[in-house]
């Protein structure tokens, strides 16, 4: 076991690697790693994985969404945060290329000094890196106005489980050249591959950024609006129902994005097709709005996410009710209500059980985002028909297994299965 | 010629779908030997035509069993020889699989069969509201089955992006007839790979879609068309920039050049736009009506900024349709010219149109061949044309040249062999201009686990022979 960490440690510059006191520091679901790596190019990263033989590699970018992974010993981190930097931005040209370890907040600065900017708005989002943001897929409400950021990366290069260095895709919007490996690789956590660098489509800022807010002493008072909101003629930019709001009860945030004229005409519209007023925020105070939503009911020591299609949404909301003290966080137009949790519920794994199947009943899922490994464990689904097609998957990108890490996918479609379990 | 099909197999197929929708009369398999890109030519074994998915399922089988290829095929619009029946395979085409399954407008779906047509859709969906979005200038005859083989691209791209963006969910055939149901708008796309993006855009090489769940969007309430003309391309390229640095989007950003405007307005299609021009660009903004005269108006000044000798805004539908016309028929009028037309595609980097429109035209001089552009310059996808006679055989070698060094100009500035036509049997040859053999074994793995034995729609995408690894 030494041996193979210290042969990992060897393929890279000594200054690439951290000191022991320092790998507690690093522990995952209260794993300590073996070694901490943080590889300064491509090359290493390749080296890096070359080297891994009976041992685990784990990938983490802004380490803002690792709450349900347990790795498997021994494992070595591997950090992008050297990897930093943007390789190619021409403003005329809507598209970036930057590497993997590239905070979202920092990409933000210079996309913004030439009035664009890329509208994905995940937790934590200041935080996260966008190797980070594209292996997680990095889920927001945003999806709805702009689509989703799988949507907007043309292209990565990634090194795969055995160090392959692959350049797929590319930096214009249109490409049909191949095999769309890059949906493939986006959203699969680090599991097929080590992303180093990605390009993506950014957008030019809107004129005007406004929520329209309705509140309520409780989210349920507020569904009649929130479908309505879902089946206007007005596409907003996002539509999110929370609750608690800071002071107590429930709010619906509809955004719009536009010029001046068209934002107050899609209100006049939203309010027509809703029947009711809502209260317009702009600015600072917009601003601050919508980063109170999007961080809402995400740092919770458990967080599950629940989907149906959007017109289920009372029903999913039901789902979430059974859930003791939750703050929930619904996206509106997708019809999935992220549900926090202040403490492990007594029972977890049962109630946890009970929702999953609760939403398969509604014809749609359970994913753990963040919960105790025995939590998580517990919402894998069982193998289906993809079982075997994600096994080739998997094997065709990184065939020692090194990248996979269990908790990476729990719930959802495809748990932890596969050729190397 | 292919091989006949063994009478045995035939039998079972005439079973299966009904004697009537099992095609192996030489003549009528004609109609089958190549699709919109009719350079190449190759008639299948046999056609059959299944009605439903549990029909495509048996035929799958039947074929798999006798371990003879299988290539899907929609409406035959495709322009990269995708759906020629090469290794001897039998084509399976969607013709009869019209029925749109479900018309969901409260959750803003669909989902239908593989041979509902592009534009049917958005027809059907117009009653609620609705419309689907991406719409391939093929739309009234591609198939929604070929356009998520393709990831079928279009002039609005830019705004409203290509097929993938709008495909949830996808029940898929493989080779040897299991079934797969992939994604779904109910499922969270965040729990699992998304093998629905993956599956889009294989190019009938990985599996056949039988039922296509489609998200639908809410009409724009509005829409603005301006036509600008310019003295010279760059003039229009440079109108562009100066649009998209304007922080607008618009939905369209089409650029016709002075050879394509010459054509249309010599032929039958003639839109009025002014024959001594040397660009026309066609600007479309959508969306809610209050914002689009500023919008427009902005965009207005743009050209006239970049040199626009006169600039044109469509007040009423018919006029639009006018305004539209030149680039609608700059592809069809070109048969006057001369008996054969290559349309090329590929993608660049928007900021490097001038340049690459410019070393395009010199590649043409020098091969002494008639090029002109049509083009989005929105997302940079060009499709240069080549004008030639196919009987004349030392032009069809100065085409094919002339492609080749047209696609390394393209990839050279940053872009890609083909942005929305794919890479069918037609491109395999480039496909080394913009992977290496990592990447091309890479895809060849991920096509293996989908397609083990190699009998869904051989010999496209990858060039031969790509090992996977």
């Amino acid at each position: 076991m030494s041996t193979a960490v210290d042969a990992i440690r060897a393929s890279v510059d000594p200054r690439a690697v951290a000191p022991e006191h320092e790998l507690e520091r690093w522990s995952v679901g209260d794993v300590v790693p073996a070694a901490v790596l943080t590889p300064g190019s491509v090359d290493e990263v390749s080296a890096l994985l070359r080297a891994a033989h009976d041992v685990r590699v784990l990938p983490l970018g802004g380490r803002t969404h690792l709450a349900a992974i347990r790795p498997r010993e021994p494992f070595v981190v591997l950090s992008t945060r050297r990897l930093t930097g943007v390789e190619i931005y021409e403003p005329g040209d809507l598209t970036l290329t930057a590497t993997a370890g590239s905070t979202f907040s920092s990409l933000s600065e210079t996309l913004a000094a030439h009035g664009q900017w890329l509208p994905c708005d995940p937790p934590r989002a200041p935080e996260r890196t966008l190797g980070g943001m594209v292996a997680t897929g990095a889920a927001s409400p945003l999806w709805a106005g702009y689509g989703a950021l799988r949507d907007h990366v043309l292209g990565v290069t990634i090194v795969t489980g055995d160090g392959r260095v692959l350049k797929l895709g590319g930096r214009v919007m249109k490409n049909v050249a191949g095999f769309d490996l890059v949906r493939l690789i986006v959203g699969s956590r680090g599991t097929l591959g080590v992303v180093v660098s990605a390009s993506v489509r950014v957008f030019p800022t809107p004129a005007v950024d406004r929520s329209l807010v309705l509140r309520a002493p409780r989210a349920e008072a507020l569904l009649t609006a929130a479908r309505a909101v879902g089946t206007a003629p007005v596409m907003p930019a996002s539509a999110v129902l929370a609750e608690p709001e800071p002071g107590g009860g429930a709010a619906l945030v509809v955004r719009l994005h536009g010029a001046e004229g068209a934002v107050d005409a899609d209100q006049s519209r939203l309010e027509r097709h809703v029947g009711t007023t809502f209260e317009p925020v702009e600015g600072a105070a917009a601003l601050s709005l919508s980063h109170h939503m999007r961080d809402h009911a995400f740092e919770q020591p458990m967080v599950l996410r629940l989907a149906a299609l959007p017109s289920r949404l009372a029903d999913v909301m039901g789902v979430a009710r059974t859930l003791p003290h939750a703050a929930i966080l619904a996206d509106v137009m997708a019809g999935r209500v992220r549900v926090g949790m202040p403490a492990v519920p007594p029972r977890a794994v049962e109630s946890v059980r009970a929702c999953r199947d609760a939403m398969r009943g509604l014809g749609g899922t359970l994913v753990v985002e963040a919960a105790p490994a025995d939590v998580a464990a517990a919402a894998a689904p069982p193998p289906d028909e993809t079982t075997g097609l994600v096994s080739g998957l998997r094997a065709s990108l990184d065939p020692r297994g090194t990248l996979w890490n269990p908790g990476a996918f729990s719930g959802g479609r495809h748990g932890p299965i596969g050729v190397h379990e | 010629m292919s091989q006949p099909l063994p009478e045995k197999v035939a039998r079972r197929l005439r079973h299966v779908v009904g004697g009537d929708h099992v095609i192996t009369d030489p003549d009528r398999l004609l109609v089958y030997e190549s699709d919109g890109l009719t350079a190449y030519k190759l008639p299948p074994r046999a056609v059959v035509l299944p009605a439903d998915h549990d029909e495509v399922v048996e035929v799958v089988k039947v074929l798999h069993q006798a371990s003879i290829p299988v290539v899907a095929r929609g409406s035959g619009t495709g322009l990269s020889g995708g759906a020629l029946a090469a290794h001897d395979a039998v084509i399976v085409g969607t013709a009869r699989m019209r029925r749109i399954l479900a018309l969901d407008a409260a959750n803003r779906l669909a989902r239908v069969e593989p041979g509902v047509l592009n534009a049917q859709l958005s027809e059907a969906a117009r009653p609620h509201g609705l419309y689907y979005a991406p719409d391939p200038s093929s739309q009234t005859t591609c198939t929604l089955g070929g356009n998520v083989a393709e990831n079928s691209g279009g002039p609005h791209c830019l705004k409203y992006g290509v097929t993938t963006r709008y495909v949830t969910g996808l029940k898929v055939v493989l080779s040897d007839g299991r079934v797969l149901d992939l994604g779904g708008a109910a499922r969270d796309p965040e729990g699992a790979y998304d093998l629905v993006g993956l599956f889009v855009g294989s190019e009938g090489c990985f599996g056949i879609a039988t039922e296509i769940e489609v998200r639908l969007l809410p009409l724009p309430e509005g829409v603005r068309t301006l036509l600008g003309i310019f003295e010279t391309l760059e003039d229009a390229a440079r109108a562009v920039t100066a649009i998209v640095g304007e922080g607008l989007l618009p939905a369209a950003l089409e650029i016709i050049d002075g050879a394509s405007i010459k054509a249309v307005e010599a032929s039958a299609y003639a839109a009025g736009y002014p024959t001594d021009a040397g660009a026309a660009l066609v600007v479309e903004f959508d969306g809610t009506d209050a914002g689009l005269d500023a919008a427009a108006a902005r965009a207005e000044a743009c050209c006239r900024e970049a040199g626009a000798r006169d600039v044109h805004r469509a007040t009423d539908e018919a006029e639009r349709t006018r305004l539209w016309q030149g680039r609608k028929k700059a592809f069809g009028v070109m048969g006057r010219i001369a008996p054969d037309l290559l349309v090329q595609d590929a993608t660049v980097p928007r900021t490097r149109l001038p340049d690459v429109l410019h070393r395009i035209m010199q590649i043409g001089e020098r091969y002494g061949l008639h090029v002109s552009n049509v083009f989005h310059a929105g997302d940079g996808n060009l499709h240069p044309k080549l004008l030639f006679d196919r009987r004349d055989a030392e032009t069809l070698a100065k085409v094919e040249a002339a492609s080749k060094e047209i696609m390394a100009v393209c990839v050279e500035a940053g872009g890609t062999i083909t942005g929305e036509h794919g890479v069918g049997i037609d491109k395999r040859g480039y496909m080394t201009l913009v992977y290496g053999p990592d990447e091309l074994a890479a895809m060849a793995a991920v096509r293996d686990v989908w397609n083990p034995d190699g009998l869904l729609n051989p010999g496209k995408v990858l060039p031969d022979p790509v090992e996977s690894r």
